[in-house]
């Protein structure tokens, strides 16, 4: 089953029908949604392989980015003397911003390029024809489960970053730069709000760019050429439109929702 | 389960084509082609390559609609199903990939599995009983937890066979079933379609180009050229019926109407002799 | 025949555990609604006249070593003392009954913990007992506070009556700054209007009629929460017997300190190094 798409030489009009595909494919993802219950272990399958195989990375990377804010926060602050607020910008940075935004890049990096290649060669190898043949709905069995995991994955994934983050903060300014422990803890839950910083920031960005990038990166793998270089080129622009869509939308959704 | 490809087991044709009409990309794929698959036989279709013959494959099957005209299977017009009635008629149909198509996600017997597993609810030592039982006729029971990409060629071909009959269609599209198979290999599919086709009495349809394979297991031959039948018979009599058509295909002359060149301007007036007479 | 399925329906489920377990963490250990119990404590009472910035959840030390942490802040029912709850831990139980608890602050811009300094008594107090010999933040400290929270402006629920001030200057106090007393919020500030006769700033402050046995020579001076924070008019009780009534004017009150002036006289105590070699220059 393909999607196919009228072509065009203008750009303007390349990207538009993009955009208008996608949107469509959207639909047929989510009209897919009953039919696509029944299977409903390929996505677990799908949430182990986008989710569970990202782990390393994201973790490593809140790890780091947790480690190296504080590092960055603590000789600025110290300038005015408010190191001890540095565990709460690093939290606040987290929390609205790095944590959704870097979750959702490596995210699109690790799994959405996977999702791409792999529903691309499916093509390629007419397995995706073959499911058709067997009478199973590709849309139902390939496309539907891969969103859902990725919808499902990325706040979990984010929740994941977050707390490495802070855990990396800690490490770097209780245990190293010597901040006090519960100064640390202290000025975050007084200004941490769990609605403002944790369900809008954390949950609902990660929530809309999971939903975004596993969007891009099905649609990529369905409608590129079954060729490789259409495999190729596709994963290439898996990486470039969710990284522009995520950037997009989390400046959308800071704007109306914080 | 009701299978729309059994309900006339009186009527001696299971595919009826009439008037098809295909246009892609501007090229006239068929210009009303008319075409009775008859059932229980072994059909090969034929031609040269370009003359839309997996295209058919794919408007049998419903995974491509035609411009215009009617594909019977059985007594349903193909076009004008819905989804629903689309899966349930595939379910009756088996089709065997030029590249086998096997599932890479899963090893062998999870592939000959995987439509049981998907339309039944049967308990797992029946699936397990099933799945072996196919395995074995073609011969790969002892493959059964490799992964596809462990397999040559002819063995994928053979799980892919095995895949496409766990359901026991009544029809079974082999397209290009024998490229790329070594003699060895050959033989085994063609004997595998020979049997299945005795044994069980399954309509099969071949696309293929090998001239002796065909020679030796089809029983009706369909020769398509320029978007229409322009031959069709029993092997032997289509070889020597000495049209042009089948003079050039099964005595495989290079140019006739064929033509070898590829449709183009006078190639002295291309090369600037035609400008040079001036 | 299932075996790589299930596999996979395990790995999923811990991943989704894990999820969820760093979203429980993330939503108890770094947000408001944390819970401040953390291993065994027992709490003791205390009493302060001024508590400045002191938060909920500041850490309580001896000697620097943190043993527990601020439980609870509020206004003792009509007194203008804050009233501290500590939380400490239960290892440290051997705390000297005429220990003294002093807010300090870590730095000069730094937060602020109470501190416990050990006394000589052979008794210990006991699990919700209370440490009466207490040391509130310095003017200094008061001043200078600290970045974060100006503190709330209290609430108006049991209505407010309305005290007016002259300062002759109330830097950028404006309409709606907090009124606290020993640190606390009582009220807010009503109106900033220049007096046209006195040519000085009146100011009316609307204060909790809960608040109402202030003695009426108490001061009122305007104070910068930080070094950039927000201002506020704080009041400073006097010891007269009489009470502040709705309308009355207090007497005594202290001008805003101009952040220049102040950040001047860092500088010169600071560098009065500097100073010497600038006069020698001439």
């Amino acid at each position: 089953m393909s999607v196919r798409m009228p072509q065009s030489n203008n750009v303007v009009i390349q990207s538009l029908t993009q955009i208008g595909s996608c949107g469509l494919f959207l639909l047929t993802l989510l009209g897919a949604i009953p039919r696509s219950l029944r299977y409903f272990r390929e996505t677990l399958r799908q949430i182990w392989f986008v989710g569970a195989m990202s782990l390393t990375i994201i973790m490593v990377c809140g790890l780091f980015i947790g480690m190296v804010l504080m590092l960055q926060l603590y000789h600025v602050l110290s300038i005015f003397g408010g190191t001890s607020a540095s565990g709460l910008v690093v939290a606040l940075s987290v929390y609205r911003e790095l944590g959704p935004v870097v979750t959702a890049l490596l995210f699109a990096g690790r799994a959405g390029t996977s999702i791409t290649a792999e529903i691309g060669l499916m093509r390629a190898t007419d397995q995706i024809d073959a499911m058709e043949m067997m009478a199973v709905d590709p849309i139902a069995y390939v496309a539907t489960p891969r969103f859902l995991a990725g919808l499902i994955a990325m706040p979990l994934l984010c929740c994941v970053f977050s707390a490495m983050a802070i855990f990396g903060g800690h490490l770097v300014g209780v245990s190293w730069l010597g901040i006090d422990n519960g100064t640390f803890w202290s000025n975050m839950t007084a200004v941490i709000d769990v609605h403002t910083d944790i369900v809008n920031g954390v949950l609902l960005k990660s929530l809309v760019f999971g939903a975004v990038v596993s969007l891009i990166a099905v649609f990529q793998g369905f409608t590129t050429p079954p060729t490789s270089e259409g495999v190729a080129y596709a994963t290439t622009r898996t990486v470039v439109a969710s990284s522009i869509a995520i950037l997009a939308l989390d400046f959308v959704l800071t704007a109306f929702f914080m | 389960m009701t299978d729309p490809v059994r309900t006339t087991p009186d009527d001696s044709t299971l595919v009826r084509i009439r008037g098809l009409t295909t246009v892609l990309n501007g090229k006239t794929i068929f210009d009303k082609l008319d075409m009775d698959i008859p059932r229980g036989k072994i059909t090969a279709i034929m031609g040269p390559s370009g003359t839309g013959k997996t295209t058919l494959l794919k408007h049998i099957t419903g995974q491509m609609n035609a411009d215009a005209g009617t594909i019977h299977v059985g007594e349903r017009n193909v076009a004008t199903l819905s989804r629903e009635e689309l899966y349930k008629l595939r379910e009756g149909i088996g089709y065997l990939f030029q590249n086998s198509a096997l599932l890479t996600d899963f090893d062998v017997f999870e592939n000959v599995a995987f439509p049981l597993r998907q339309h039944t609810r049967l308990p797992e030592v029946l699936i397990r009983d099933l799945v072996l039982l196919k395995l074995q006729a073609v011969g790969l029971r002892g493959a059964a937890r490799l992964t596809p990409n462990e397999l040559s060629g002819g063995m994928a071909r053979r799980v892919a066979l095995a895949r496409a009959i766990v359901f026991d269609p009544m029809l079974i599209l082999y397209d290009e079933p024998f490229v790329g198979l070594d003699p060895v290999a050959l033989n085994q599919v063609l004997k595998l379609i020979r049997t299945l086709n005795q044994t069980l009495g399954i309509t099969s349809v071949l696309v293929a180009h090998e001239l002796e394979a065909i020679k030796q297991i089809a029983e009706h031959v369909f020769l398509i050229a320029n978007g229409k039948v322009v031959a069709q018979g029993d092997p032997k009599t289509i070889a020597n019926d000495g049209s042009a058509w089948t003079r050039q295909f099964f005595g495989g002359e290079a140019d006739g109407p064929v033509p070898f060149q590829y449709p183009a301007s006078d190639y002295a007036q291309e090369l600037g002799f035609a400008g040079a007479k001036t | 025949m299932s075996q790589p399925r299930s596999s996979y329906a395990v790995g999923t489920g811990l991943f989704i555990v894990l999820g969820f377990a760093a979203l429980a963490y993330l939503a108890t250990q770094t947000s408001s609604v944390a819970n401040i119990h953390q291993g065994d404590s027992y709490t003791v009472d205390t009493t302060f006249t001024n508590i400045g910035q002191l938060k909920e959840r500041a850490p309580v030390k001896i000697a620097g070593v943190r043993v527990g942490q601020v439980q609870s802040i509020s206004l003792m029912a009509g007194h203008d003392v804050a009233e501290v709850k500590l939380s400490i831990d239960k290892s440290f139980d051997k705390i000297p009954q005429d220990s003294v608890a002093t807010i300090f602050t870590s730095g000069l811009l730094g937060d602020q913990y109470v501190g416990i300094q050990y006394g000589s008594a052979g008794k210990f107090v006991a699990a919700d007992g209370k440490l009466a010999r207490t040391k509130s933040t310095q003017p200094l400290e008061e001043m200078l506070g600290k970045f974060f929270g100006a503190g709330g402006v209290a609430d108006n629920i049991g209505g407010t009556y309305a005290v007016e001030a002259s300062f002759t200057n109330v830097g950028t106090l404006s309409a709606g700054a907090p009124v606290k007393m020993a640190g606390v919020a009582i009220g807010s500030v009503q109106s900033v209007q220049a007096d046209p006769v006195k040519l000085n700033a009146r100011v009316v402050l609307a204060i909790d009629k809960r608040y109402n046995e202030i003695p009426d020579d108490s001061a009122a001076a305007v104070f910068t929460s930080g070094l950039i924070g927000t201002q506020y008019v704080a009041i400073q009780p006097g010891g007269s017997p009489d009470v502040l009534k709705n309308g009355d004017e207090m007497i005594l009150t202290q001008s805003a300190m101009q952040l220049e002036d102040l950040i001047g006289k860092f500088m010169v105590n600071g560098s009065s190094s500097d100073k010497k070699d600038a006069g020698n220059g001439k």
